[in-house]
Order: structure tokens, then C-alpha cells, then sequence
């Protein structure tokens, strides 16, 4: 293209151009601003966390609730879409309720005004600017001030978003205690396998409830698994997920969670889930034909039930305790509060 | 107004000289004449349409209600008369596959660049004919092959059972060991057609646009619409070859031993996706931009106004182009990616926001203060710009690397790619249709149905995608043919919505054939005052062989 | 606008400028061919990925153990479906000095009838930590073939870069994860198929 054209025009698109390339470089200052506030998050994702642990944490950690393990029932419209529901399902993470915040009171008024205004403006146009309102039309076809208004207005609109957005993503990306439970979840053409490896190294197949079992079972059709990820509540989890076959993506929208499982190589996040539950999920990246078919359901339980529920498989040990438990007995506590487990 | 100096043509009298038409058959399928190839483009656009819109029909009838209703019977419409459930399922698949495929490489592009590109660009900017009338034929044919390609791709194995089922995307492994036999490599071997064929297009598109320009005809004088090809032919040009490396490697590791996306071989699946996105994010812009043109010319000649910032939309598009080829990660926020690159890209993919903005206020600056006249193609102009705008602000939504990981992969995203897609680069189609039907046919459709079509069809389609975002939100994953009771309701209404969109397509059609039929005779300029392009100078149809005496484009000229 | 306007299209002219076009097309081609050496290279620079760093003996006898600076490692291991090798780390977790050289094993063993030569692809999560994670020597260096139930234990030679704590985006890292995957290399894909469905 001819360069005496571009000299004309040059300002105009420096300025679009220019505009675009301080955004571009805002990443790392807004992550430098995002620093101080993460500093504090410890202290409010423990708060969070506190109305889940019954009784003092350290203690639980270790302890093993007696009568071993019944699933839990899950309650109606927790953890799962609701009939007509035209919002995200209720959160129960800490980062998912902050990035729920976000899409509420945020980016959702700031698109449906901007909507509502463009809306207004062509109403307007068409009331005013019709042939019959206005038969002689203007020749206007410049007005550098109302042009950097438009360029300008959207970059502050953009900036407000874009403060809690770099701020969400901080949070998503926290690192993770060393001792934090570590569960991993495979994806297989067509069902999950979740691993323990800090609880002995057992593994949980799941597979979709037939139709009509699921009713009977007192859970939501296509969403009810036979045997789910149960999980600690109240503690943050090391998610890993790993695909055997295809890719596979492990999503559950209660939590605010999704992560692929790739082949060839292992994902890490971090699931945190504030109270106990059933939380549903489906499987988020095609990956065959019953692509449709291989549920994610999340059972997170209080420290010493999900204990139980480690111990009811054969070789377990509950994760991180000092002595590698041989029996469920041994893994009690002494100063526990929990009475011993009749053997 | 542009001073023509072909006038005869300007008057309609067509001289025998520029009326020597071949025969049907060296016309039709030897043609090098951009304006019958661009004719071809239309009629193979609207039967692809037609199929992949039937397809789509299949899809919501099937979502209609829980449980699997319509597959088998579809397998056995295809020729598998006892399928398994699997089958059926992989059936599924298939079907939103070539739904994508046709839609994206089979009717919106050839639509938008093969049909309206090929009629209108060498016009507009005055010059007989496209730089490569042969390639142009080339370019066309290729397109057409691989369709047939892909079409026979459903009726042979593909997998768990025939056609193949790896999604528009064709992610690695699913597409490389996770789909056996020859169904998937005719589908990827029909993207190698249409991507070549589209490639040759832009070359076409590049040397015209830049070579073949009347006398005067500056770059910044061309219309919008020729600025909107010539920014998509360098998308074009750009990100095909991409993506035609990508599907080759995916080739070669199906037959060939490669271990490109192959981790057992130090290959990563990945790194397909990075390639894929690389490509398929310039590719929603090369289908939307030139929507963007026709939607400035329309605007402008109906307000009876030159565009609004003319300059700023030109560069507004070139900066939406540039932008478009470091944002693809955004597709991907849920593959593993680090902090900082969600970061960078989650911010890369606002500031996409700030030149489409300014293309809405400025289309909206041109109709300020001028005297509107709502003949139809100005009324799809309206809807395009607000539907536009809804699909444009849900993409600020997913731009966001700590919200998408809710949203990735469910029907939010479906929904927000057909409100810039389907209510977008469509409606667009629809714009510019009506717009340049009398122009290319010489014969009017009817207002009144055109009016009628649009009506219908804004209710239609709102209907049918409107409901996704409150799905995706819920939860509901993409590419399901079965889904939980609680998304019932909202997959009703969708599909109430299809039956409705679907009758305004009756509409359209009664409509074109009313106008073959008994269209009145259209006049040279027919929209009159605000029309100030070439063809507006050029008899409806326009000649076969135009402006062989080049027209000169005057100083005070406005775009 | 006063630019000079070009002059009616010549075929040379055209041919040129097509020419070029096409150039780009081809480069552009190439490119995406390139691109992948140029992933590769770009994630074992930056980590990317997960990709782990790899040092020689030399490189390795120059870094310093940091005193009073340990940090757990995790070992994860998968087995592409169908493979029937057992394969797991003898030690889910290990706590390791920054800077200090140390050994983790694995262990593998073919449990089907024949020799099966398998090949390793491996990553580090989390990936702000993967470029200080340094292999000395490893099996997933070359190929690993293991004859009919034959068992083997697999060394991994490594240490954690001190380099880590100076990094903002790597420091706060209390665990770092090092994961493998075993595949069948594929000529000895159909041997697993039939070993599966026997």
C-alpha cells in the first residue's frame, strides 16, 4: 500500500494502535497491584472455611468417624442446574464466589448497559433521523472529539473489568500447601477414574447410573455417577487430571472448576469446596461417542467422614497422618475427640 | 458521484460488444467472469446452507426433550438400518461436525467473499474483472470438491460408526487415534480443498484490490466493503496455510506414522490446538468482516451520508485483523495454560473490543443526522448492528480467563459465537442480499416479504439462541445429544424457535423465486440518492463485460 | 487525496504482486510446519508446558545447594489405556534440598507375554516451575523396552534450580509435581491391542 496515504492518517491509527498497546502492557502491573490484596486471602479463604470445620482442625485432620461410609443424599437444586434457571448455579469455592461476584456485579451490568445504550441510540436514530423527522440529511462525517470519546470510553469500561479479572485469575493460580490432599482424575473413553496417591493409592472407577437408576437413587438423570470423588471440604485439594485416551475435560460448574485432561501429560488446580455436598458435573471437551455419558459427581465430606470413607478401601491410610495406618483403628488419634471406632 | 466515462452502460443500453456470453456450458462451468462466478458462489452458498441448516434441524429436534428421540431414525435415513446406541450417539457427533464445517467453510465464506466478494469488488472499485479470471474458476471448483468430499464422508467408517465425529475443531487425539477409518480423512481432505480454493481467492482478492483499481480509485477512496475483502483476503492468506499445515500433520499422523500430536512419539496434542486456534480465531473474523463492509455501505446509503469516519472504520478492521492473530489462546483457557499467558491473553482479547466498538458508533454516527429511509436491506442492517452488539458483549464475558473456566465449552459459548455468527455474518448476508439482489438479477424481490422474512427471522433466531447463554450458564456442556431434566425448558424454547426461523427461510425462498418469476425490471441505481458506488453506475444486471473504458474517479468524491 | 493513482493493470503487474501473495501463503505454510521444532524449543526455554530443564553431569556439579531450603516433589505416573505395563513411583512424595542432586526410582513391569518397548512423554506442574526443575539423567531420556513380566526400577537423577525462589511467579511453590506417562511406542501398538483383546 502507498505510503502518502498512511501519512495523512497516521495520528488517527497511532492513537487506536497506541491505546491498545498500553492494555497490552497492563498484565504485569495490575499483577503487581493484584500482590498486596493476595497477601490477605489466606486469611479470608480460612474464615470462609471455618463454619465447615466442626470442631478444631488439627485434631480432625487425622480423625476417623465411626460407622464407615454411607453416600450422601444430594440436596435438590445444590450442586446441580435447576429446572428453567437462567444464571450461574450457586457457588461453593471461595474463588468461585469471588468470580460469581465478578460476572454479577460487573461484567453483567456493564453488557447490558452497553447493550441497553446501543439499543437506545438506534431507537433514537430511527425515531429522529428518518426521512419523514429529517429530510434533508446532514453531511457530518467527521468529529475527531466524539471519536476519541468512543475509543476512550470503552477502554475505561474495559479497565473496570479488567482489575477483578487479573485479580480472579491470581487467585485461581495461588500455590497450593505441600501437604494439601492430592486426588488425580483420569478420563477414559467413556468414564473417570479418580486416584488417591496420598491415601494409600487406590482408585475410584466411575461410570454413568443407567437411565432410570439414577431416579431411583434419588439423583438427577445423566448426572448420577455409581461411585463418586469424594473429597475433604473446607481444605484445599491439589486436583491433577490426566486423560488415557482423547482428551477429556473435567468441569463442575457449582465449584467454578474446569481443567482438561490431556494425554501425555498430568493438569493441576486447585478445588477448594467450602461445605459439604453432592456437586455435579459433566464431562466439557468431545471426546467420542458417549461423550455425553461420563458424569463428574463431587462428594465432599467433613475431614473425619471423608477419613471413613478412605478407610473403607482395602490398603488405605488416611493422608498425611504420622505412621502408615495397617488398620482403621491405628489411624485414630489418641487425643481425638471422636470416640475410637468399635472394632 | 463517481464520473463514469462507460456511458453507455450507465444508461443500461448494453451494446453487443459487451454481450458476448458463451455458451451454458463454458458459462457456467468454465466461467472466468467474476460475476457469474459470483453468482455460483451464491447458489452453491444457499444449497449448502440449506443442508447444514437441515442439519441443525436434526440437532434441535433431537434437544428438544431428554433422551435420544430422532438418531436412529436418521442412521437408517443414511443407509444404517440397525444402529447400536453407540452408533448413534457417534451419529450425534457427525452431525454437529458437518453442521460446523458446512456452515463456516461451505456457506458463510463462499457467501460472503466467493458471492458478494466476486460480484462487488471489482465493480466498486471500477475495474472489469478479477486480476485471475481462471483461478477464480479454480478457486471455485475446489470449494465445490471439497464439499463433495465432505459429504461423502458420512457414509463411510469413521470410528465408533460412519462420518466423522472429531467436532469443526477436529482436536488431536480424538481426530488422530481416537477415530478409525477413512470417514475423517475425507473430512479433513475437504478442508484441504475449500482451504486451498480459498487461499487462490485471496491471492485473487490481494493483486485485484491492489493492481487493478480505475484511475483516482486511492486506498482511501475505495468503499468499506472493498477495504473489508482486502483486510479478510490477508487473514485469508495468513492463517489457511496454518491451518492447512495443522490438518496435513493430522493426516500424516492418522496413515503415516507421524507423531506430531502424538505424545507416545514426543509429540503433543496441544500444540494442534495452538496451530488450530491460530487460524480459527482470524477465521471468525474473515467470516464477520466483510459483513462489516456491506453493513457500512448499506447504512450509509440509506442514511443518504457518507460513512462516519471512514478512516476509522478502515483502520478500526485492519486492527481487528492484526489483533485477531494474538488472542487464539482465549480458546484454550482450560488446556493448563500458566498464569501469565491466561493473563496476556485474557488481556489481548479486550482490547479487540475497543475497534469493534468503534465500528458500532460509527455506523450509528452515520445514520445521526441523516434522512433514513428503511427499505429492507437497511432494516437488516438495524438488526445486524444490535444483534451484533449482544453477541460482541458476551465476548467480553469470555474473554476473561478466571470466567471462562465456567463457561468454556458449554452453550454460553454456543450461543455467543451464533449471535456474531449466525445473527451476525447472516443477518449480514441477508443485508447485503436484498441490497444487491435487483443489482445482480435486474429483477426486484418483494419488500413487503423481505420485510416479513426479517421479521420472522429476528424473532427465530433469537429465540433459538437466547435461551444457550442461560443454559451455558447453568451448565449445560456443548456437543450433547442428552442433557438433564432442568435443561429442558430452555432447550424447548430453542427449538420453538427453530421451527420459527425456519419458516422465515420459507419466506426467503418464496421470495427469490417470486422475483426470478415476477419481479418487476430493476433500474440501474434503484436506491437512489445515497448510492453512490460504482455499480450504481452500471445497468441492473450490470453488463457482462464492464466498464471497458475505466471510470475516473473525481477528487471530491466521498466514499 | 493527491497519491499518484495506479495505472491500468498490466499482466506482469499482476503476475508480481500474485506472486508475492502466494509467497506469503507458502511462508505461511512453512511456518506451521516450523512451528512445531519452534514449540519445542520455545518450551524447553521457557518451561511452557511444563517442560522440564535438562542439565548435563558438568552443568549440574556447578549449582549450589541452598542451606536450609527443601521443597517437596510428587512423582505421578499413567499408562496410556491398554498398556500392560505395571508402572508407579516406589515414593508418591519426597522431600528434596533446593539446589541438591537427588534420586527418585520407578517402578515398572511388563505383565504381558512379550517384550514391549515403551517410550515416556512427562511434564511439571505447576508450569511456573517447571524450568527450575532440572533432569540430570532419566529413562524417559530414550526408550524403555521390557521383556514378557520382566521388572525393572527406573531412576530419575534431578535437583530443583535455586534459581526458583528468586522468581515471583515460582517462589511460593511448596510442591512440585513430576509426571510420566508410559505410551507403546507404535510398532509395538498392535502387540498391545492384541495383548488386550486376548
Amino acid at each position: 500500500m502507498k505510503p502518502g496515504g498512511f501519512v495523512q492518517t497516521i495520528s488517527r491509527f497511532m492513537k487506536v494502535l497506541g491505546l491498545a498497546l498500553v492494555l497490552l502492557a497492563t498484565p504485569r502491573i495490575a499483577e503487581a497491584q493484584s500482590a498486596a490484596p493476595a497477601a490477605a486471602a489466606p486469611v479470608v479463604a480460612a474464615s470462609a472455611a471455618a463454619p465447615v470445620a466442626v470442631a478444631s482442625a488439627a485434631s480432625d485432620r487425622f480423625a476417623v468417624a465411626p460407622g464407615g461410609y454411607t453416600p450422601m443424599k444430594p440436596t435438590a437444586g445444590k450442586g446441580m442446574p435447576v429446572a428453567g434457571g437462567i444464571g450461574f448455579q450457586t457457588q461453593y469455592s471461595p474463588n468461585g464466589q469471588y468470580a460469581l461476584w465478578m460476572h454479577n456485579s460487573i461484567l453483567l451490568p456493564v453488557i447490558v448497559g452497553v447493550t441497553i445504550f446501543v439499543l437506545l441510540l438506534l431507537v433514537w436514530v430511527v425515531i429522529r433521523f428518518n426521512a419523514r423527522a429529517n429530510p434533508v440529511p446532514s453531511r457530518t462525517s467527521h468529529n475527531t472529539l466524539l471519536e476519541v470519546i468512543w475509543t476512550g470510553i470503552p477502554i475505561l469500561i474495559l479497565l473496570v473489568v479488567f482489575v477483578p479479572s487479573m485479580k480472579l485469575l491470581a487467585k485461581q493460580y495461588k500455590a497450593l500447601p505441600a501437604d494439601a490432599l492430592t486426588v488425580k482424575a483420569t478420563g477414559n473413553q467413556w468414564y473417570w477414574s479418580y486416584a488417591y496417591p496420598d491415601n494409600g493409592g487406590f482408585e475410584v472407577i466411575s461410570n454413568i447410573l443407567p437411565a432410570g437408576e439414577a431416579t431411583k437413587r434419588g439423583e438427577p438423570e445423566q448426572l448420577g455417577a455409581d461411585y463418586r470423588m469424594v473429597v475433604p471440604a473446607g481444605e484445599p485439594i491439589r486436583l491433577q487430571t490426566a486423560g488415557a485416551d482423547v482428551i477429556h475435560s473435567f468441569s463442575v460448574p457449582s465449584l467454578w472448576f474446569k481443567l482438561d485432561a490431556v494425554p501425555g501429560r498430568v493438569n493441576e488446580k486447585m478445588l477448594f469446596i467450602s461445605e459439604p455436598g453432592v456437586y455435579y458435573g459433566q464431562c466439557s471437551e468431545l471426546c467420542g461417542a458417549r461423550h455425553g455419558y461420563m458424569p463428574i459427581v463431587v462428594e465432599a465430606l467433613p475431614r473425619p467422614q471423608y477419613n471413613a470413607w478412605v478407610m473403607t478401601h482395602a490398603g488405605a491410610k488416611v493422608d498425611g497422618a504420622p505412621a502408615p495406618a495397617a488398620a482403621p483403628a491405628a489411624s485414630a488419634p489418641p487425643a481425638s475427640a471422636t470416640p475410637a471406632p468399635a472394632a | 458521484m463517481a464520473t463514469t466515462t462507460d456511458h453507455h452502460s450507465a444508461h443500461g443500453d448494453v451494446h453487443a460488444h459487451d454481450d458476448h456470453k458463451p455458451g451454458f456450458f463454458s458459462r457456467w462451468f468454465m466461467s472466468t467472469n467474476h460475476k457469474d462466478i459470483g453468482t455460483l458462489y451464491l447458489i452453491f452458498a444457499i444449497f449448502a446452507g440449506i443442508i447444514g441448516g437441515a442439519i441443525s434441524g436434526i440437532m434441535r429436534l433431537e434437544l428438544d426433550h431428554p433422551g435420544i428421540q430422532v438418531l436412529a431414525s436418521v442412521n437408517h435415513f443414511l443407509g444404517v438400518t440397525s444402529a447400536t446406541m453407540d452408533q448413534n450417539l457417534h451419529l450425534w457427533n457427525v452431525l454437529i461436525t458437518a453442521h460446523g464445517l458446512i456452515m463456516v467453510f461451505f456457506m458463510v465464506m463462499p457467501a460472503m467473499i466467493g458471492g458478494f466478494g466476486n460480484w462487488f469488488v471489482p465493480i466498486m472499485i471500477g475495474a472489469p474483472d478479477m486480476a485471475f479470471p481462471r483461478m477464480n474458476n479454480i478457486s471455485f471448483w475446489l470449494t465445490v470438491a471439497g464439499f463433495c468430499s465432505l459429504m461423502i464422508s458420512p457414509f463411510v467408517p469413521g470410528g465408533t460408526g460412519n462420518g466423522a465425529g472429531i467436532g469443526w475443531t477436529a482436536y488431536a487425539p480424538l481426530s488422530t487415534s481416537g477415530s478409525q477409518g477413512p470417514a475423517v480423512d475425507f473430512a479433513i481432505f475437504s478442508l484441504h480443498l475449500a482451504g486451498a480454493g480459498s487461499i487462490m481467492g485471496a491471492i485473487n482478492f490481494i493483486t485485484t484490490i491492489l493492481n487493478m483499481r480505475a484511475p483516482g480509485m486511492t486506498l482511501h477512496k475505495m468503499p468499506l466493503f472493498v477495504w473489508s475483502m482486502l483486510v479478510t483476503a490477508f487473514l485469508l492468506l495468513l492463517a489457511l496455510p496454518v491451518l492447512a499445515a495443522a490438518i496435513t500433520m493430522l493426516i500424516t499422523d492418522r496413515n503415516f506414522g507421524t507423531t506430531f500430536f502424538d505424545a507416545s512419539g514426543g509429540g503433543d496434542p496441544v500444540l494442534f490446538q495452538h496451530l488450530f486456534w491460530f487460524f480459527g480465531h482470524p477465521e471468525v473474523y474473515i467470516m464477520i468482516l466483510p459483513g462489516f463492509g456491506m453493513i457500512s455501505q448499506i447504512v450509509s446509503t440509506f442514511s443518504k451520508k457518507p460513512v462516519f469516519g471512514y478512516l476509522g472504520m478502515a483502520y478500526a478492521m485492519v486492527a481487528i485483523g492484526v489483533v485477531g492473530f494474538v488472542v487464539w489462546a482465549h480458546h484454550m483457557y482450560t488446556t493448563g495454560l500458566s498464569e501469565d499467558v491466561k493473563m496476556y491473553f485474557t488481556t489481548a482479547t479486550m482490547v479487540i473490543a475497543v475497534p469493534t466498538g468503534i465500528k458500532i458508533f460509527s455506523w450509528i454516527a452515520t445514520m445521526w443526522g441523516g434522512s433514513i429511509s428503511f427499505k429492507s436491506p437497511m432494516v437488516w442492517a438495524i438488526g445486524f448492528i444490535f444483534l451484533f452488539t449482544v453477541g460482541g458483549v458476551t465476548g467480553v464475558v469470555l474473554a476473561n480467563g478466571g470466567i471462562d473456566d465456567n463457561v468454556q465449552d458449554t452453550y454460553y459459548v454456543v450461543g455467543h459465537f451464533h449471535y456474531v455468527l449466525s445473527l451476525g455474518a447472516v443477518t449480514a448476508l441477508f443485508a447485503g442480499f436484498y441490497y444487491w439482489f435487483p443489482k445482480m438479477s435486474g429483477r426486484w424481490h418483494s419488500e413487503l416479504l423481505s420485510y416479513l422474512h426479517f421479521a420472522v427471522f429476528f424473532v427465530g433466531v433469537n429465540l433459538i439462541f437466547f435461551p444457550m447463554h442461560f443454559l451455558g450458564l447453568q451448565g449445560m456442556p456443548r456437543r450433547y445429544p442428552d442433557y438433564a431434566a432442568a435443561f429442558e425448558y430452555w432447550n424447548h424454547i430453542s427449538t420453538i424457535g427453530y421451527k420459527v426461523m425456519a419458516a422465515s427461510m420459507v419466506i426467503f425462498f418464496v421470495n427469490i423465486i417470486y422475483a426470478l418469476v415476477a419481479g418487476k425490471k430493476a433500474e440501474g441505481n434503484y436506491w437512489g440518492e445515497g448510492a453512490n458506488t460504482l455499480e450504481w453506475t452500471l445497468s441492473s444486471p450490470p453488463p457482462f463485460h464492464q466498464f471497458e473504458t475505466l471510470p475516473v474517479i473525481g477528487d471530491d468524491d466521498h466514499h | 487525496m493527491t497519491a499518484a493513482s495506479p495505472s491500468l493493470t498490466s499482466a506482469p503487474r499482476n503476475r508480481r504482486v500474485g506472486l508475492m501473495a502466494a509467497g506469503v501463503a507458502l511462508w505461511m505454510l512453512a511456518l506451521g510446519y516450523a512451528a512445531v521444532p519452534l514449540y519445542r524449543i520455545f518450551c524447553q526455554a521457557t518451561g511452557y508446558g511444563g517442560t522440564p530443564a535438562r542439565a548435563s553431569e558438568i552443568q549440574a556439579s556447578t549449582v549450589r545447594e541452598l542451606a536450609g531450603r527443601t521443597i517437596s516433589i510428587r512423582f505421578d505416573s499413567n499408562i496410556e489405556n491398554g498398556m500392560p505395563w505395571h508402572f508407579a513411583p516406589e515414593r508418591t512424595t519426597q522431600t528434596v534440598k533446593i539446589g541438591a542432586r537427588s534420586l527418585a526410582l520407578f517402578d515398572a513391569t511388563n505383565n504381558s507375554d512379550h517384550a514391549i518397548t515403551g517410550a515416556a512423554s512427562y511434564n511439571i506442574e505447576p508450569e511456573s516451575a517447571a524450568r527450575y526443575f532440572t533432569k540430570i539423567q532419566c529413562f524417559c531420556f530414550t526408550r524403555q523396552t521390557l521383556k514378557a513380566h520382566e521388572h525393572v526400577r527406573m531412576p530419575v537423577i534431578f535437583y530443583v534450580d535455586p534459581k526458583l525462589i528468586e522468581d515471583p511467579d515460582a517462589r511460593d511453590v511448596t510442591q512440585i509435581t513430576l509426571s510420566y506417562t508410559f505410551h507403546p511406542v507404535a510398532a509395538d501398538k498392535d502387540a498391545v491391542a492384541k495383548g488386550v483383546t486376548k
